[in-house]
């Protein structure tokens, strides 16, 4: 039959893009079966934790040389944006990887499943981040989050796990819902004729005028989906306790890698599709940018756990990252964009890391466990002030220097309002990330004995702290980088 | 005067001294206390005397900027690594090194624990502190400005007083939430500079090429990119009302972190005033400047008079800061060559006066581990060497003729009356409630009957004789003989006030003008380039006096 002979060769003939997809479902599978039970009688199970992070570079490989090209039925490209965003979450993937494995490894059960479906879910970010469709889009969203509801209750025998699970798993069906109804909203608008994002804009922006009501409420629905995947107030309810309730390295995932796929997704459906109704959302995005900027800071002011006090920082985080997308200038909104964010990850992975290392594979992370850190362990203590000061935006740290770009950006575009709200919480921002600094160098320690740190942790954190410590010095190469690449 | 090639490049070193040696002294075990604090005295002395040639290269024949040292650094956004130094910078900067070399010398004894730390912090300070005076362009300025921060948070939240971790935490707020308001403000001018002239340029030269197509705004935008800066400068001076940080952190920060904090830190702010507020606003000042002054002047006489009940020692002396410092800014608002140029030297006067008072508070402190006045009590009994040092800063403090405060003060009430004689009017009662509590708080310390528990403290021994002498010296110095310092400032001062007050010199020409005060055996502050030849001191400060 032709049909069947297009589509076999359309997909045969595509297949270089999803390359690195493919790869990783193909080992994620084998490490489920019949790895797991047939390597686990021959080897200790802490290999998983190298497979995976092996797995992942050579993911980063297949990635870098993917043609750039559009397929699937102009479902799915791949361009720079998308290259520099998969990056981010596989980077995101090793850190994880390389932060968890302690934990994982002491753990009675199966950990091949863990890593497996960290494996799967940046399977579906990489496919999130190049899709230009809203029912691909939809499709890796799921793939995605599937996973990491899973993720976040996989100590099934603690309850505060299981429960941000389950929380996590039925707000996230619930906007799905919204985020699929929108879509759907939006088909009908342009007369059920397509989904990709381009055609969409264009024929959304043509629309009929009394499907003004339409459009609008379909394109907000989308904002609202997208809001919840990158937890923008008001949609951040479920953050701080699935923060809270997940285990930590998975925290760690949370906080980086689905956040950066969803906002490339974001900017790209903001960006390029709805570019043309931009009236629709620009007050809206503002409105959730400006109060996600506002409680984010605020509310992380009184937090004692130090996992919940990062969740609400990174609500605040993702507020100053939506300036980006608020852009009219498109590539420089992405550059800014991709720029916080992978400062973010390296601050973020290094924030992690201390706090996965003071905590040992029990439980206790209030912020009082820093206490005079400084004296116990002065390396250790500096590098969590790098990431504290960096994610807090003091000079000369990379973190200054990715808000300046990205405010230098939000001033140029006319939000001059937006920007000096972000200016001011970040004054606020500085307080609670001090509060940390404060710990560490000005109370006393207690008596608590402090493990030794594995080799994967103090790489983590010193790879981290160089960059951001001397990442400012090498501005010109970042910028013409970051310029070429996206 | 010729520059050698190796010259060129002196404030560049001069700046990286500080971080070079706090880098060494990461190196030095935690316990060799001695090592470590000779280290760092040797490291900030070494500082102060690579920086004095700078004093005889200045080029007084100019009011560019000099030294200049410029490198790409990120062109796609317009931001140059540029350094240099006008008379104004030229001036702060040595005051910093200068001040820089005490801090240290004096936290030999006062210093306890964790001393490498410490060394560390004040010279990482230094660093910063210097980098603000030299760089030229504005992306480097707010970088420094903000580093500041942070060894300033750490120096008074390890090193200081019960309450050491609100005080730090307040100034870090303070100054921070200024700052990000002057971030907005310079990408404001930022993107205005790229619509009218279509480059991204960061440099401070641009910036005030930017006063005209600034005055070209609306009026609103104006006032909100002025009070942006102004926000963010009034804060560090610290203008009232802003001012609450400053008797917080000078009161629980150690003797070094106040001496720091007087005698530099706070004038960052009223450095901003003069090198951006002043030349990036002509416009929109004149419209805002009721405003500016009334908080001057409620912050001189308010400052005062609450200096004036207070009963801890180092309170007081933190808020004589807000008075004084009300008068710089007083100077400054004039708008005149001569309120500027008095602005200048109560900036270096402060810094040495405060300095040294914040010094002679720290000496009893450290004997005693009290401040309160009421603890004290006829110490001029014992201590003799120290009554005389007091009473020597106390007068510079409070303006006597034949010190340093006079010409400060003077020249600003000469300015400010040129302007608006009533100003000058209200100001001089901040100067007499100066002499009113500096005189009270020295006879309630030195005279008196003495307690039994204060009669074994010790007089002054011979470290702290020696970090007091440059201060006095330097007191006398400024007082007898200001016109050095005032050739250097001459041709700045003037530039400045050509940029924000151009109708001042209109109708009058310069030289004849000069050349009219000659006649009239005025010198006044105009300070011909033959001034430091005449010989005769005393005839100098009668002229300064007019």
């Amino acid at each position: 039959m032709p049909f069947a002979q297009a589509l076999w060769e359309s997909l045969v003939g595509d297949s270089p893009l999803v390359l690195p997809v493919l790869f990783l479902w193909l080992t994620g599978t084998l490490m489920l079966w019949p790895l797991d039970s047939w390597l686990l009688k021959r080897m200790p199970k802490e290999r998983w934790s190298f497979i995976t992070a092996v797995i992942l570079i050579v993911t980063c490989w297949f990635v870098i040389n993917a043609p750039n090209a559009i397929g699937f039925a102009d479902m799915f490209r791949v361009d720079g944006v998308t290259k520099g965003f998969q990056i981010i979450c596989i980077g995101a993937g090793v850190f994880t990887t390389a932060l968890g494995h302690k934990q994982f490894d002491a753990l009675k059960e199966h950990t091949a499943e863990y890593y497996a479906l960290i494996l799967f879910s940046i399977s579906g970010m990489l496919l999130l981040v190049g899709a230009t469709d809203l029912v691909s889009m939809f499709f890796a969203l799921e793939l995605m989050s599937l996973c990491i509801y899973i993720l976040v209750g996989y100590l099934r025998t603690q309850e505060r796990s299981v429960e941000a699970g389950i929380k996590y798993f039925l707000l996230g069906a619930f906007s799905s819902g919204i985020l699929l109804f929108g879509i759907s909203l939006l088909f009908a608008a342009t007369g059920g004729t397509t989904t990709n994002l381009e055609r969409l804009g264009q024929a959304i922006a043509l629309a009929p005028g009394n499907h003004d009501l339409l459009v609008f409420s379909g394109v907000l629905m989308v904002l609202i989906g997208f809001a919840f995947k990158v937890a923008a107030v008001p949609f951040h309810m479920w953050s701080p306790d699935v923060y809270e309730g997940a285990p930590t390295p998975v925290t760690a995932f949370l906080s980086m890698a689905p956040k950066a796929a969803a906002l490339a997704a974001f900017l790209r459906v903001f960006g390029a599709g709805f570019h043309s109704v931009s009236e629709n959302w620009i007050a809206p995005l503002s409105f959730i940018a400006a109060a996600s900027m506002i409680l984010g800071n605020i509310a992380a002011l009184r937090q004692q756990s130090i996992k919940r006090m990062l969740a609400y920082s990174s609500i605040a985080h993702v507020g100053y990252m939506l300036l980006g997308i608020l852009s009219m200038d498109t590539q420089a909104g992405t550059q800014a964009v991709w720029f916080y964010m992978t400062t973010y990850l390296f601050m973020q992975a290094g924030a992690f890391a201390v706090v996965i290392h003071l905590q040992g594979v029990e439980e206790g992370e209030r912020i009082e466990d820093f206490r005079g850190l400084g004296k116990r362990h002065p390396l250790l203590a500096f590098a969590m002030m790098v990431f504290m000061l960096s994610l807090a935006g003091i000079p000369p740290l990379l973190g200054f220097f990715s808000k300046f770009y990205l405010f230098r950006l939000a001033i140029i575009e006319g939000f001059v309002t937006l920007t000096v709200i972000a200016l001011l919480t970040s004054v606020i921002a500085a307080y609670y990330y001090l509060n940390v600094v404060a710990q560490m160098y000005f109370k006393e320690p207690d008596e608590k004995e402090l493990g030794r740190m594995g080799i994967c942790t103090s790489t983590v954190v010193t790879v981290c702290s160089a960059v951001l410590l001397v990442g400012t010095a090498f501005g010109p190469w970042i910028m013409k980088w970051v310029g070429k690449i996206l | 005067m010729p520059m050698i090639p190796w010259f060129k490049n002196l404030p560049l070193w001069v700046t990286a001294v500080p971080l070079l040696g706090a880098l060494l002294l990461l190196f030095i075990p935690k316990a060799k206390r001695r090592l470590l604090e000779l280290g760092a005295f040797s490291i900030a002395i070494l500082d102060f005397i690579l920086s004095i040639p700078l004093w005889f290269q200045y080029d007084r024949t100019t009011s560019a900027v000099q030294w200049v040292t410029e490198m790409d650094w990120i062109p796609s956004i317009g931001v140059k690594f540029s350094i240099g130094m006008d008379g104004i910078s030229l001036v702060l900067f040595m005051l910093t090194t200068f001040i820089g070399a005490i801090a240290v010398w004096c936290s030999f004894s006062a210093i306890t624990e964790r001393f490498k730390e410490f060394y560390i912090w004040v010279l990482v300070m230094q660093f910063t502190m210097l980098g603000v005076f030299i760089c030229q362009d504005m992306f480097l300025f707010y970088l420094f400005w903000e580093i500041m921060l942070v060894p300033m948070y750490f120096l008074i939240a390890i090193w200081g007083g019960p309450q050491k971790l609100y005080a730090a935490i307040k100034l870090f707020l303070y100054t921070l939430s200024g700052g990000v308001l002057m971030l907005v403000g310079i990408l404001a001018i930022y993107f205005l500079q790229y619509k009218t002239t279509g480059v991204y340029d960061l440099s401070i030269a641009s910036f005030h090429n930017m006063a005209g197509a600034i005055a070209a705004q609306s009026q609103t935008f104006q006032v909100l990119l002025c009070l942006a800066f102004f926000i963010a400068f009034a804060i560090k001076v610290p203008m009232f009302p802003f001012h609450t940080w400053l008797p917080d952190a000078h009161v629980q920060a150690p003797t070094a972190g106040s001496v720091i904090l007087a005698g530099i830190l706070l004038k960052m702010g009223t450095y901003g005033f003069v090198r951006f507020m002043l030349p990036i606003f002509p416009n929109i000042l004149p419209t805002l400047m009721p405003c500016f002054l009334t908080l001057t002047i409620i912050g001189i006489v308010y400052g005062a008079l609450v200096a004036m009940i207070q009963k801890d020692m180092k309170k007081l002396v933190a808020y004589s800061s807000v008075s004084h410092l009300g008068m710089c800014m007083l100077g400054l608002f004039a708008l005149n060559p001569n309120g500027i140029m008095g602005a200048m030297f109560q900036m270096i006067n402060h810094g040495i006066s405060t300095s040294g008072l914040f010094l002679i508070v720290g000496i009893v402190y450290e004997r005693r581990h009290v401040r309160q006045i009421a603890d004290f009590g006829g110490l001029s009994k014992t201590m003799p060497i120290y009554a005389t040092v007091f009473m020597i800063l106390t007068m510079s403090s409070i303006g006597l003729p034949g010190l340093n405060g006079f010409i400060g003060e003077f020249a600003i009430l000469q300015g400010a009356f040129q302007a608006q004689p009533w100003w000058a009017v209200v100001a001089t009662s901040g100067i007499i409630l100066g002499a009113a509590y500096m005189l009270w708080l020295y006879q309630r310390v030195m005279f008196g009957p003495i307690d039994d528990i204060n009669t074994p403290m010790k007089d002054l021994n011979a470290r702290e004789i020696g970090y007091f002498a440059p201060l006095v010296v330097a007191a006398f110095w400024i007082g007898l003989m200001p016109s050095p310092i005032m050739n250097v400032l001459q041709k700045p001062i003037e530039n400045l006030v050509m940029q924000v007050n151009p109708d001042f010199y209109k109708g009058q020409d310069l030289e004849k003008n000069k050349a009219e005060a000659a006649r009239l055996g005025i010198r006044a502050m105009e300070a011909a380039p033959h001034a430091h030849d005449d010989n005769d001191h005393g005839d100098e400060v009668g002229n300064g006096g007019q």
